[in-house]
């Protein structure tokens, strides 16, 4: 993965101090290992892993929206639910589900695009709370269209006459795929130049803009690949549930999911959204039968975390071990490694 | 490019409330002519990079980017025309390193795409005596180190008219004097410059032009030396140590 820039009479640019190699090979056997469990556990553990992928692939949107672009919302299920209606009128005109699933992401995008235009002109708090507008605006529509089943919801057509564990199966490598396309989509963008663009605007909007930087348009295209990538969710969403409910996927519970997810995990990594999936399921299985107090400790664990450790447990652990296995960072050769002592470390702290 | 002005600016106003930062500023430049600027605190110098630049709108007038209006135009667009600043406060990406600094400048501001945009890069960071540091986290520098660095972005981003805002500011002298052997350099490559200064004497070795800017208008324009004499420019400074040329 180490790939050079220049060669041969050129300064040599890599992406990365080291070889990324090592983190590919890790990313693939993990990959590859999840990808044949339904072959060899039970079901109720695939299904447990279904919600796990469902959530870390909208902790990496969400992280990618507020640790990237700077961009606070709490308006995702917007797209959490367009995703899953959309899934819901393709599988009534035929189309099956699972292959409607990179549809609804589609859909999710191009809905997505008007809104933008009306949101990205907003600042921060402004910009929050119109995500969360923009979300019971999209759940009033719906509940008011019979055809969507309104208010009561309806259950989702083209999966009767499917085999319940080859279902099951299909479920689970669908939410396996959406969370792979998720982390390997976030990647990518920001290994690109537009990854480079976003960490500008993020340390200082004036200066990114100063030499060239479309600030707006930036933020758009995050904006609108966190809304494929909610709609993507909702898709599997809906497929793992069987029915489309306007509550189920337009609560603002979700938001509070993907935010906790993300802050303790840790913001501005492509890590920190993994781990912070893990965590909150960890929590979420020895805490469930305790009512009230699952809520309480969640809320603690958030409020503690924000406090002592606001770059979160990968931060913690990356800080630590001086790991990253998704480098997006650039290394010039030949040049000295920056000067030791406290502080920022070895490797460009970018990703 | 063609014959006419670099840099053309036509009665250009702009108020904030009851201040007047540029009143019916009218300034032509063309294609490498270095022009110093030297005022008073609060003159306005600031205020006219901002509206050369696009980080301002003017209330009236007109700014033309060779023969072109730009005067609609956002920051980010005139800065891939050609017109590129430094911020007196330094304004880095503190968490991305030296090179991926001057590179955002390389890819968006000059255009261009990889090995082209790394080696525009890394040489910037030769040019600026920045290339030791290439890895560093911005954070890491120290005050001149920033300086240094606003220059090598806004080099990055391939202009042809580079307006400087007290670069040297807070500088030791030797420091000031590699600082104005590097853009003597920049210069020579026939890029256009404004250098905003309270170090006059770094100024006048190096532009032909002087101007000094009060109150929001230009209260002389002409050779160094001889605007630094004419009465109106001592009368400004009196008091200060401006009129003598001194580095402070
Ligand atoms: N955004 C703003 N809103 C209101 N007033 C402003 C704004 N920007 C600048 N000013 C005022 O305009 C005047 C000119 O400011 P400017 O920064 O252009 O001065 P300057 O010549 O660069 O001064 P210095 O030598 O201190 O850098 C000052 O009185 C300043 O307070
Ligand atoms: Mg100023």
């Amino acid at each position: 993965m180490t790939d050079t820039a220049a060669v041969g009479g050129r300064q040599r640019v890599t992406r990365s101090r080291r070889s990324a190699a090592w983190g590919a090979l890790v990313g693939v056997v993990v990959v590859a290992i999840l990808f044949s469990l339904p072959y060899l556990v039970y079901a109720n553990v695939t299904g447990v892993l279904v919600n796990l992928f469902i959530l870390v692939s909208l902790a990496t949107m969400w992280n990618l929206l507020a640790g990237y672009a700077g961009l606070i919302s709490v308006g995702q299920q917007a797209y959490i639910g367009v995703g899953a209606y959309a899934v819901f009128v393709l599988a009534g005109d035929g189309i099956s589900p699972f292959l409607a699933i990179p549809l609804a992401a589609l859909i999710s995008a191009l809905v997505g695009l008007p809104a933008s235009f009306l949101l990205l002109r907003l600042r921060r708090e402004y910009f929050a709370i119109a995500t969360w507008v923009v979300a019971e605006a999209f759940q009033l529509v719906v509940v008011r269209s019979n055809s969507l089943g309104a208010g009561a919801g309806a259950p989702l057509p083209g999966m009767v006459g499917l085999d319940p564990a080859l279902r099951q199966a299909f479920t689970y490598w669908a939410a396996l795929a959406v969370a792979v396309a998720a982390l390997l989509g976030t990647y990518l963008l920001l290994r690109s130049r537009l990854g480079l663009d976003l960490t500008a605007v993020r340390d200082n909007e004036v200066g990114a803009r100063s030499v060239g930087v479309r600030v707006v348009r930036a933020k758009r295209i995050v904006y609108l690949v966190a809304a494929a990538g909610a709609g993507a969710a909702g898709a599997v969403l809906v497929i793992s549930q069987l029915f489309v409910q306007p509550t189920a996927v337009f609560t603002v519970q979700w938001s509070a999911y993907m935010i906790f997810v993300a802050l303790i995990g840790g913001l501005g990594s492509i890590e920190g959204p993994i781990v912070g999936t893990v965590i909150f399921f960890l929590l979420q299985q020895t805490l469930a039968d305790r009512g009230a107090w699952y809520l309480i400790v969640l809320g603690a664990v958030a409020v503690l975390m924000a406090m002592w450790v606001p770059r979160g447990l990968w931060g913690l652990i990356s800080d630590r071990f001086g790991i990253r296995l998704f480098p997006v960072g650039y290394w010039l050769h030949g040049m000295n490694p920056p000067a030791t002592g406290p502080g920022p470390k070895t490797e460009s702290p970018q990703a | 490019m063609s014959s006419g002005p670099l840099l053309e600016l036509a009665s250009v106003t702009k108020r904030f409330g009851s201040i007047v930062v540029a009143d019916s500023l009218s300034l032509i430049l063309r294609g490498g002519d270095a022009v110093g600027i030297v005022g008073p605190n609060g003159a306005g110098k600031t205020s006219l990079f901002a509206l050369i630049s696009g980080d301002l709108s003017p209330n009236s007038g007109e700014v033309r980017f060779e023969g072109r209006p730009v005067t609609r135009l956002d920051p980010a667009a005139r800065c891939r025309l050609g017109i590129a600043r430094t911020y007196q406060v330094p304004r880095s990406f503190e968490h991305m390193t030296v090179f991926e600094n001057v590179l955002v400048a390389a890819h968006r501001g000059a255009g261009l795409r990889g090995g082209e945009a790394t080696d525009l890069a890394a040489s910037v960071l030769e040019e600026t005596h920045l290339h030791e540091e290439a890895n560093w986290p911005a954070s890491r520098l120290s005050l001149l180190q920033r300086k240094r660095l606003e220059l090598a972005r806004a080099l990055g981003t391939g202009p042809r008219l580079l307006l400087l805002d007290e670069v040297a500011a807070g500088l030791t002298e030797p420091e000031v004097a590699g600082l104005v052997q590097v853009v003597e350099g920049i210069r020579a490559r026939g890029i256009g410059v404004i250098w905003v200064e309270h170090v006059v004497r770094a100024l006048v070795g190096l532009v032909d032009r002087l101007i000094c800017l009060a109150g929001g208008r230009f209260i002389g324009d002409g050779e160094p030396l001889a605007v630094l004499a004419t009465p109106a420019v001592k009368e400004v400074f009196l008091g200060t140590s401006y009129g003598e040329g001194n580095s402070s």
